[in-house]
């Protein structure tokens, strides 16, 4: 029986590192409806300026609270001020992936300046240590305790009982109609974003203490934890976030003991499935409470397509076709297939995301299973290769939709949430689960594609493969998107309760897309595999997902020939930054930014 | 082991030195001029995995410096050309497509994870250009194909090295198992496991995690309720030092032995007191006597100004013997993989001599220091010192 208690212990210890992230995330999203994906980034900048506070400067502990608090805090205002402010009035998806950008740039610059080795972030406090149960805590499990708890307590205080604080709440309210009362919106935001991040940056500061450990590669998992722990508690409710911390270590913590340490983000990410899908606004949600989301028709940028004869589009296609007989260069023809099976993924999302308006954040997952479904059918079952590519996109229809379908019952900002972490999931699930999949140690020796027992091997004839399926595929769905169905895809999109009011079946439509969508992913899966001949848990990982969002973004939400050219230009522009190796992330990131900044609805517009 | 090869690696090292590390007394050495002969490296410069690049290029560049200094390739210079990767297997592959189309790679080291590493396997296979993957443990790795190189040191050498030292030597019974839940620490678990049951001890407990673990509290836990009498790692360093830290957190006072990957000064770094007693096998220790290691050590803390850890270690040694393969056998591509074969006993950091087999494409014959980590550092264990526990 101890050990239940320690395990209780340990999740309460690691609950209460989460919360600190989640109080942020959850003040933010309280104001601005925003999550932000930058705020991992902020933690670690606030643990880089808490290590050079004690390495160099040999602050004590308070200086060093004070020093990160205000560092983070100015950092805050800086995002808000030149990366959030100026996408004000644009659509809710900008900010969103404005933040994604943002932690791009600064964890690369993080990563440029003191260098990706990890670091060592002694504590300031003295090692005393309590027994409880088998195990013990010690003084800095309670400082974060404390400092998570105060926070909460007096961010309660001051949104509830101080006039700024009503001014906070207002502008969470109504933007519009806080702005119109005499409640200067550009002002609560700005210290919205200094609180929050003032905390993102001390979680970092007393995580790395707590670890004694700060690398910049602890940015991602940290937003992600921090996410879901929100989401738990209630988006934008603070103590409900502090809550959710807690029942998400917990549970974390139950999983590692009944199955083992690998399940523990499985745990997490099912976790947030279940209340996603039983209580969309978490757990402590009063009944009255306005839904957290923006009515529907908001969400994505209604904009004019650039219009695209068929000449034009089929004289495009003419061009990319002959190209390998102007071009002999293998490396650009790799390059260009790469960039071909990232389109297939794109028109894929574009269709879930763009037509239909379900933001999806967890596309890899599609890849994945297509990949892993073609190599295991042609290896264990000795399956054809062409035959195991069209099951692939099959079963990654089938499947995908049927994981995606808790999904179809939420709006906005929760689809992406939950289909991040059914992503994560079906990564997961394929560590885990040897028998099938043969777990960390990966799929080898896949073979090569063929088809009709040709083998297709050249760069040259990859290429030609590869960009026939996208065209057939791509004109498939432009045509389908003329189609009736694509109309009623739309109405979905643009306004569900009246789309539901005219007799469209959400839910029906919403699969009939993922199925449409799942097929090319897998497809595009199915192929990538044989190309590489070996792939693991690892190949198709979250940051494809956030690339294959880009894309489509980029392209213009719903627009085929917009995810092609994207995809041809976020595959291409790391290529041709390859030469500034250690800036190549940093200018990709300020390339994203920027295009958000000055062409939201994307190149070619909203379809 | 280490003794064992002493006297004939002082031999071979005083050739190094002749040959290689002394060029100030070598300054009639023409300096290489001309074309360079260039190896292309895919590796990961930025992303996740950004930090091992970093350590790649000190290691490179350390071995660059020593072959250049002694006129290079038959007069012409060495060079690399380093293309980030963040070790993602689509850019591997396009790496590998533009190494292939360039005439004047005839060497490619890397990438660094497996999947990257063997998803551009086929592409330099078919080309007929040598792929050499220094990290590359995960036994398929060099069943690409017949231009598939390794000198990672295999897991089927290492572990039963491991499991000896905890079991006959510490006296083990009941072990526990952590390991990084990974290609390579899965494959190594497995042989782990065998090799201490073949030694006659128990397994306990395995508990696989993912790279990105930073809390071990509830894991260990577990392992502690399996009630075992040591703790083996198959970590990094980064992960041990975590480990370790939380140990005591969790009251779980066990003595603990690591495979070689943990041997980094890192380690001590993110570790503090924590980590002192930890027992660990090491192919590369940069107190071991021999020359090549000293001369390693020595020049690479003049020009860095900090310890080596195995991955530069890993990285000089490459660099080396591509030189040496290089000044014997030409640097045409064929003739560089019809070299790797034929090539016996170049001198080496981690191997004293590596020499490779020609079936498997690997070096076997790694060193072996038992090492136990006092005070804050890494000295040879001494057998009339075990901790009586």
């Amino acid at each position: 029986m101890t050990s239940w208690l320690d395990h209780t212990i340990n999740g309460l210890i690691v609950g209460n590192i989460y919360a600190l992230l989640a109080v942020g995330l959850a003040l933010i999203f309280g104001v601005s409806r925003l999550i932000n994906f930058a705020h991992g980034s902020v933690y670690v900048v606030g643990a880089y300026i808490g290590w050079v506070a004690v390495a160099h400067l040999h602050t004590p502990l308070p200086v060093t609270i004070l020093l990160v608090a205000a560092g983070s805090a100015l950092l805050g205002l800086l995002i808000e001020r030149f990366g959030l402010r100026p996408l004000q009035g644009s659509t809710k998806i900008a900010p969103l992936l404005a933040t994604i950008g943002i932690s791009f740039v600064l964890d690369q610059i993080v990563q440029i300046v003191f260098t990706p080795d990890p670091r060592a972030l002694p504590s300031q406090l003295p090692d005393w240590r309590f027994q409880i149960g088998g195990g013990t805590i010690g003084a800095l499990d309670i400082l974060i305790a404390a400092i998570g708890f105060t926070s909460a307590v007096l961010l309660f205080g001051f949104l509830r009982f101080t006039k700024l604080g009503w001014a906070v709440r207002a502008t969470a309210q109504d933007r519009d109609a806080a702005r119109q009362m005499g409640v200067d919106v550009d002002q609560v935001n700005r210290i919205v974003f200094a609180i929050a991040s003032a905390l993102g940056g001390l979680s970092g500061l007393l995580v790395g203490m707590y670890y004694n450990y700060i690398d910049p590669a602890m940015s991602f998992q940290a937003t992600l934890k921090g996410v879901v722990a929100e989401v738990v508690g209630g988006v934008g409710n603070i103590p409900g976030a502090i809550v959710g911390s807690l029942i998400l270590g917990l549970v974390e913590s139950y999983g590692i003991a009944l199955l083992g340490t690998s399940y523990r983000n499985l745990f997490a990410f099912i976790l947030l499935v279940v209340i996603l899908v039983l209580r969309p606004n978490g757990l402590f949600a009063s009944k009255r409470q306005l839904p957290p989301e923006p009515l529907t028709g908001t969400f994505i940028a209604p904009s004019k397509p650039v219009p695209l004869p068929t000449p034009a589009l089929l004289a495009a296609l003419a061009v990319a076709a002959v190209l390998p007989l102007v071009i002999a260069q293998p490396y650009l023809l790799q390059t260009l297939t790469n960039a071909w099976l990232y389109a297939l993924l794109g028109i894929s999302l574009t269709l879930i995301a763009g037509t239909v308006g379900q933001i999806s954040l967890g596309h890899a997952a599609l890849l994945a299973i297509g990949g892993y479904t073609s190599a295991l059918l042609t290896l264990d079952l000795g399956v054809p290769v062409g035959l195991s590519i069209l099951a692939a996109g099959f079963v990654a229809a089938g499947l995908g939709t049927l994981l995606a379908w808790p999904a179809f019952r939420l709006r906005g900002h929760y689809v992406t949430i939950a289909t991040l972490a059914i992503g994560e999931i079906v990564s997961l699930a394929i560590l885990n689960w040897e028998s099938l999949t043969r777990g960390p140690i990966g799929v080898f020796g896949i073979p090569p594609i063929s088809l009709f027992g040709y083998p297709i091997e050249s760069a040259r004839a990859v290429y030609w493969f590869t960009l026939a399926i996208l065209a057939v595929l791509a004109a498939l769905q432009l045509r389908l998107l003329r189609s009736h169905l694509g109309r009623a895809w739309r109405a979905v999109r643009d306004d569900d309760v009246a789309a539901r009011s005219y007799g469209i079946a959400l839910d029906r439509y919403k699969a009939l897309a993922f199925i449409t969508g799942g097929f090319a992913a897998g497809i595009s899966g199915g192929v990538t595999s044989h190309l590489y001949s070996f792939i693991n848990h690892e190949t198709f990982n979250a940051q494809l997902s956030i690339l294959a969002l880009t894309i489509v973004i980029l392209g213009g939400m719903g627009n085929v020939f917009g995810a092609i050219v994207g995809s041809v230009l976020l595959i291409g522009l790391p290529e041709v930054f390859r030469v500034a190796a250690e800036y190549r992330v940093l200018i990709y990131g300020l390339v994203l930014l920027l295009l958000i900044r000055f062409r939201p609805q994307g190149l070619f517009g909203t379809v | 082991m280490i003794h064992a090869t002493r006297r004939r690696a002082l031999a071979l090292g005083s050739l190094l030195l002749a040959t290689a590390a002394a060029p100030a007394a070598f300054a009639q050495t023409a300096k290489p001029t001309g074309e360079p002969v260039l190896i292309g490296v895919s590796g990961p410069l930025t992303g996740p995995n950004a930090q091992y690049g970093a350590q790649w290029k000190k290691g490179f560049d350390l071995a660059l410096d020593e072959i250049n200094a002694s006129g290079g390739i038959n007069g012409r210079p060495l060079a690399y050309q380093f293309e980030d990767s963040q070790s993602d297997p689509r850019q591997a592959v396009a790496i590998a497509q533009k190494f292939v189309a360039d005439p004047k790679i005839v060497f490619e080291i890397g990438d660094f994870s497996s999947p990257a590493s063997m998803a551009s396997s086929p592409i330099y296979q078919r080309a007929g250009l040598v792929q050499f993957g220094f990290t590359n443990s995960h036994p398929d790795f060099t069943k690409g194909g017949d231009f598939m190189w390794s000198n990672s040191l295999t897991q089927a050498e290492e572990q039963p090295q491991v499991a000896q030292y905890a079991v006959k030597e510490l006296g083990l019974k009941r072990v526990a198992v952590l390991h990084l839940n990974t290609d390579w620490g899965r494959t190594s678990k497995d042989i782990l496991v065998k090799a201490v049951r073949d030694f006659g001890a128990e397994v306990v407990a395995t508990e696989g995690y993912l790279p990105e673990e930073k809390d071990f509290r509830s894991t260990l836990v577990r392992v502690r309720d399996a009630n075992p009498d040591g703790l083996l790692l198959i970590s990094y360093y980064a992960d041990a030092a975590l480990i370790a830290r939380q140990l005591k957190a969790t009251g779980l006072n066990k003595p603990v032995v690591a495979v070689g990957s943990i041997y980094s000064p890192k380690l001590i770094e993110l570790g503090g007191d924590a980590v002192n007693g930890i027992y660990t096998n090491s192919q590369f220790f940069p107190e071991d006597p021999r020359p090549e290691v000293q001369t390693f050590v020595k020049s690479y803390i003049a020009k860095y100004g900090a310890e080596p850890d195995a991955f530069a270690a890993r990285a000089y040694d490459t660099v080396i013997l591509a030189g040496h393969v290089f000044r014997q056998y030409g640097t045409e591509r064929r003739a560089i993989r019809d070299g790797l074969a034929e090539i016996k006993d170049v001198p080496s950091v981690i191997f004293g001599k590596a020499t490779f087999d020609k079936e498997t494409r690997r070096v076997v014959g790694a060193q072996n220091a038992r090492l136990v980590i006092k005070d804050g550092k890494f000295v040879v264990w001494d057998r009339s010192a075990i901790p009586t526990r």
